[in-house]
């Protein structure tokens, strides 16, 4: 199930608004028994790690941290986030 | 640049800031025909830009960013209402920050706006995230930034408790405002503790760290810390603040063209 960010916003920055972001989107969608989220940020112009952090904490909790996957992207505010929060690209 | 006027005319737009040409004709006493020859000769040498347009124009270094504004709202020993351009709350200052969007074109670079947003958002965020019910005395952050030279600077600052009130409440061995602010950019630590937290400022600190022609320095309580190769130039920037024991004052500086 892919999942596009910019329903969020092109500017996702905060904690309060990355909570928000993932509260909302456990609230109305429902995927298929194991099928993976994919995480998709095209048209996003720019991702802080607060945002990001907040939004993948709940849904690693709600669905598992395998089933949640992020679509390859060359936004550097994404894998920079990426790389503070995981350690990693 | 030869003449011992055009030096004197630098040396006293890089103490002053900005001033105005008449300020600076009364200054040398010289005629306003011979001043605006000398203006419009270090202007063709990028020594010096003007800013604004006539009756109010004003003369700068270039390259140099305008902190007297800021410097008035975060040096002041006391505000009791907070002019309009403070952002009272999170929800404004997020909405301030899309006005970087504006700078599309001035960029020639999506991926730099994109680093430049996040970074800038993080540390407009952690003066909500840190001082909510913790204010000196207004609420908000001050954020402002501008295109002069070949730099873009970036202010955000806030009349909150400071970085060292807020660590060490979550880590006692941390003695002072210097051991604070080094702390808060190189480790994993947050104020709000058990709340796990703490990676903005790391990601800001890699960004900056990440490309030659950028900068960063922070002013919190009464320590000043500085990163990356325009570090020491944001730095000298801020030299004319004073100490305050309150609050954070945060400059960056990012290389354009």
């Amino acid at each position: 199930m892919k999942i596009s960010l910019i329903k969020f916003g092109d500017i996702l920055t905060s904690r309060p608004a990355g909570r928000d972001a993932a509260l909302s989107l456990k609230a109305y969608m429902k995927p298929k028994k194991n099928e993976p989220l994919e995480l998709d940020f095209k048209d996003v112009i720019s991702v802080g790690p607060s945002w990001l952090d907040e939004f993948l904490a709940i849904l690693r909790e709600e669905f598992g941290k395998k089933r949640v996957i992020i679509l390859p992207t060359t936004n550097p505010s994404v894998i920079e986030s990426l790389r503070v929060i995981d350690g990693k690209n | 640049m030869k003449t011992q006027t055009k030096s004197q005319i630098v040396k006293i737009i890089t103490k002053k800031g900005r001033i105005r040409p008449s300020d600076l004709a009364k200054l040398l006493k010289i005629t306003p025909q011979a001043l605006h020859r000398h203006l419009k000769s270090l202007v063709a040498e990028k020594i010096i830009q003007s800013n604004e347009s006539p009756p109010k124009t004003v003369y700068e270094i270039t390259g140099s960013p305008d902190l007297e504004k800021i410097k008035d709202w975060f040096c002041s020993s006391k505000i009791t209402q907070n002019p309009p351009d403070i952002s009272e709350t999170r929800d404004v200052f997020q909405g301030r920050l899309s006005k970087f969007k504006d700078l599309k074109k001035s960029l020639q670079s999506d991926n730099l706006l994109a680093l430049i947003i996040s970074t800038a958002g993080e540390i407009g965020n952690n003066s909500f995230d840190h001082n909510m019910g913790q204010w000196s005395d207004v609420p908000g952050c001050f954020f402002t930034f501008q295109i002069s030279g070949e730099f873009l600077w970036v202010v955000i600052a806030d009349r909150g408790q400071g970085i060292f009130k807020s660590l060490s409440k979550v880590d006692a061995s941390i003695k002072n405002d210097d051991v604070a602010l080094k702390i808060a950019f190189e480790k994993q630590i947050s104020g709000r503790s058990p709340e796990k937290r703490g990676n903005g400022l790391k990601y800001v600190l890699n960004n900056i760290l990440g490309s030659k022609s950028r900068g960063i320095a922070c002013h919190s309580g009464r320590a000043q810390i500085c990163y990356g190769d325009l570090g020491m130039k944001c730095l000298e920037e801020m030299e004319n603040f004073p100490l305050r024991s309150y609050g954070t004052f945060t400059l960056m500086c990012w290389g354009i063209k």
